[in-house]
């Protein structure tokens, strides 16, 4: 028997160490405690829960991002691609109920199922021109982003369509207990259902693999293509349901939905540590990074800073955590080797 | 005329020692070529002699000017110039701008174009060779990178020119016009030294020929008259053989057969049959076409046609999906970027190709999944810190066992080798070949590539051998020293 050598770090788990692990969840946890100290109104349950409510919208979609981003790709189209399931679930259900062929109650639900199949068949044609042609996926989507905004605006013809059901405004705003936000659910629904297929099935193992090294799961008999187009659909029906929660939300689907909230949703995932090189990332990560979005936000509000001078501080901050993160992933780099 | 000289050079690394009191000289106005099996040292004297390593004992002389380089930056400067085997060209930029890389000519701040184009051509005319300045290295072929290689190199008017294995990657006529190349070159004041595995090749151009073994300088003989014997037991001395053990044997059934396969320009017409529980070598030299077949085979690259056939069962659409399915395993050459995933960790890694049969629906039976890992890092004896470790905390032959272990988990029926023994230490070797010989005794079918043509001998049961594409001749190595077999790979008289 060999005598079995261990690197000298191998069974260390300093404070250092497990800080720099914990990196992000120390920041916010710094973050949300400042503004308990400072923050009029700030800890209070339903302005927490607000700001849930608030980050759902990106949030489902960050979710989904993180699986995407593993597996080595990106998908810019995702904030266009809200705008276009609100206007197709709005519309859709506007021209059945119209005719008087269903009621309006009835007819909403064909309009979000359409919008789902549509997000679902979006995610599959990116996939194929990634896949079929080797168009990398940020080029793709990029031009998806576009494509979908003016198929949007067009079937809008650019106004807002109201043609939606009361209770249809429960999904987007409505609160269980009179308390939760409804949004809070789907928010968490999202993040099991990545947290189960990052964590507990095959498919994860084989995004990760995929992110991690394409040639190596290639040569591994895994199938690199299906598994890119997989990850590119998912993220693409939840961009849908997003565009349903928000149209729920403002009662109304509008092409102007969704601007700039790709950068949200990605904004989230690589605070939350999801390596945009591929192979790492973990759901956990993402949720700490849609909060510590959220509670910026709010923080913002609440202090009354300014809309524009909003964007600045919350340029800065994304800076400064993704520059944390990445020095300490560097130095956890430096440890294995 | 000029004179390299190098006296009494020892360099030696952990463990070993890579050249052991080599004195030598290399003279201009002719070609000298330096050969040597893997690992004797060649390159560990080029990368002395070009500054790569400063920490070296002995002396090194350009006409008796003693000189001594910490950084090959400074070596370049000094005029001794390398031609790398990789290419080191900006695919996006012209011929010029890659000859005169930072060196461009200047007027004021901008670059004087015309001026630098202009040199740029009279060094390529100066070498006599026709290339457009102008055009994009990107759209230019092989040989045209060579030539430009070379341009690059003798744009700082060099002393000393070495250029490792340029033919690699050559086909015939452009080999042919390298050599013209190599000719001229040689009448300027320019110490070339032309390394090559290509032994035929150095009848042609070299005018001598130093040979190193296992780190010392044994000899330097005239090309002129030279007999391919007389070089090879120079390169090889009297090499002891270890033989595999007896019971390694193969049985009648087929299992593995390829029909008239093709994917030019790298391998064409390859038939052959691999029976249950063979262990069969693969023997040529780098550029053979060895690995693009084995890859063709496992489907990692279409081949053009042909039949491959698994218990007589032919495959229309090779992938390595499919081929997986059908009990193929595949050890690539290149671990790192090839076999792993390193930012993952062992037990991941060691599950990577079996993710099906740890399965239960859509979810992984992480029961199984561990024991998956636990059984191959037994059973292959892979020294760990422990499982959820990444890849890079083990060493190269750790990894390697990782590569076989993670493809034992699928229960193949023919494993194929690239290169198995590459990058690991003797140790680890010696195991590799234990699991080839062992899975070997379970009727697994093992198809080996190796450069390392003293391993195949030792391993296998078959060695067919391979040369510019082809199936050119099949051996037993049990009647065969590895003289022979080297005489077969590289050709010559």
């Amino acid at each position: 028997m060999i005598e079995k050598t261990l690197p000298k770090t191998a069974k260390r788990h300093t404070i250092s160490q497990l800080s720099k692990r914990y990196m992000m969840e120390i920041i916010l946890l710094v973050l949300v405690v400042v503004l308990i100290v400072t923050a009029p109104g700030f800890f209070t349950l339903r302005n927490i829960l607000n700001i849930f409510r608030n980050v759902a919208i990106t949030g489902v979609i960050s979710f989904a991002m993180t699986m995407v981003i593993i597996g080595g790709e990106i998908d810019l189209s995702v904030g266009s691609s809200i705008a276009l399931s609100a206007v197709i679930t709005a519309t859709v259900t506007g021209k059945l109920s119209s005719a008087g062929r269903m009621p309006m109650e009835s007819a909403v639900w064909i309009g979000m199922l359409t919008a789902i199949v549509v997000g679902a068949l979006i995610g599959l044609i990116n996939g194929l021109v990634r896949t079929k042609y080797n168009i990398p996926s940020f080029i793709a989507t990029l031009a998806m982003l576009n494509i979908l905004y003016g198929i949007s605006a067009i079937i809008s013809k650019g106004f807002p369509i109201t043609t939606l059901p009361m209770w249809y405004n429960w999904i987007g705003a409505g609160r269980f207990f009179n308390l939760i936000p409804v949004p809070a659910l789907w928010l968490a629904i999202a993040f099991v259902f990545v947290y189960i297929i990052m964590n507990k099935t095959t498919l994860g193992r084989e995004i990760y693999a995929v992110g991690g090294n394409p040639e190596a799961a290639r040569l591994s008999g895994i199938n690199v293509k299906f598994v890119k187009i997989i990850v590119l659909v998912i993220v693409q029906v939840f961009a849908a349901f997003s565009g349903i929660i928000l149209s729920a939300q403002v009662m109304a689907g509008s092409s102007t939905f969704g601007r700039g909230y790709e950068m949200d949703v990605i904004a989230a995932v690589i605070i939350g540590g999801t390596s945009l090189s591929g192979g790492i990332g973990k759901a956990w990560g993402t949720l700490i990074g849609i909060i510590f979005m959220g509670v910026i936000n709010n923080g913002m509000t609440l202090f009354g800073v300014g809309d524009f001078e909003k964007y600045v501080v919350r340029g800065l901050l994304i800076l400064g955590a993704v520059l944390l993160n990445t020095i300490q992933v560097q130095s956890l780099q430096k440890v294995k080797k | 005329m000029s004179v390299l000289r190098a006296s009494n050079i020892t360099k030696k690394f952990p463990g070993t020692v890579a050249l052991d009191d080599v004195s030598i000289e290399f003279k201009s106005g002719k070609v000298n070529a330096l050969v040597g099996k893997n690992g004797s040292g060649k390159t560990t004297l080029m990368k002395v002699i070009n500054g790569a390593y400063g920490d070296y004992s002995g002396k090194l002389f350009i006409d008796d000017e003693e000189f001594s380089f910490t950084h090959p930056k400074q070596a370049y400067e000094a005029g001794i110039a390398t031609v790398y085997q990789e290419m080191s060209l900006i695919p996006g930029l012209s011929v010029a701008e890659n000859i005169l890389l930072g060196r461009y000519k200047k007027n004021g701040p901008f670059i004087d174009w015309k001026e630098t184009y202009q040199e740029a051509q009279d060094i390529l005319d100066d070498m006599g060779v026709n290339l457009p300045v102008k055009a994009m290295v990107a759209h230019l072929s092989v040989w045209q990178h060579q030539v430009i290689e070379i341009a690059k190199a003798m744009s700082v008017n060099p002393k000393v020119l070495i250029l490792d294995e340029p033919t690699s990657a050559l086909a015939q006529s452009e080999t042919q016009m390298l050599f013209a190349l190599i000719r001229r070159l040689i009448k300027k004041d320019v110490i070339v030294i032309y390394i090559s595995h290509r032994l035929q090749e150095l009848w042609e151009i070299a005018d001598t020929c130093a040979v190193l073994r296992d780190g010392r300088h044994v000899g330097t003989i005239e090309m002129k008259g030279a007999k391919h014997a007389d070089l090879l037991s120079l390169m090889f001395g009297d090499l002891k053989l270890k033989r595999r053990p007896e019971d390694i044997v193969a049985q009648e059934k087929v299992v593995l057969e390829t029909r008239n396969l093709n994917r030019e320009p790298f391998f064409k017409n390859i038939n052959f049959k691999l029976y249950k529980g063979e262990v069969l070598g693969i023997a040529g030299m780098l550029g053979s076409g060895r690995t693009e077949l084995l890859r063709a085979i496992f489907g990692a690259d279409r081949p053009e046609s042909g039949s491959i056939l698994i218990d007589g069962k032919e495959i229309t659409k090779p992938s390595p999906v499919l081929m997986k399915k059908m009990g193929v395993a595949f050890v690539p050459e290149d671990r790192k970027y090839q076999g792993l995933v390193q930012i993952l960790s062992i037990k991941s890694n060691l599950n990577h190709a079996s993710l099906d049969l740890i399965a239960k629906g859509l979810f992984v039976d992480s029961s199984k999944e561990a024991e998956f890992s636990r059984r191959q890092i037994e059973d292959l004896d892979i020294i760990i810190p422990g499982e959820n470790y990444p890849m890079t905390s083990l060493s190269g032959g750790n990894q390697q066992k990782v590569v076989v272990g993670k493809w034992l988990n699928i229960e193949p029926s023919i494993v194929i080798f690239d290169e198995p023994s590459r990058g690991i230490d003797v140790n680890a070797k010696q195991q590799v070949f234990q699991i080839i010989w062992d899975l070997s005794r379970h009727g697994l079918s093992s198809l080996v590539v190796s450069s390392e043509l003293e391993e195949l001998l030792e391993i296998c049961n078959r060695i067919i051998i391979m040369k510019d594409g082809e199936f050119i001749d099949e051996v037993n190595p049990d009647t065969l020293t590895i003289n022979e077999l080297y005489g077969l790979c590289m050709g010559g008289n």
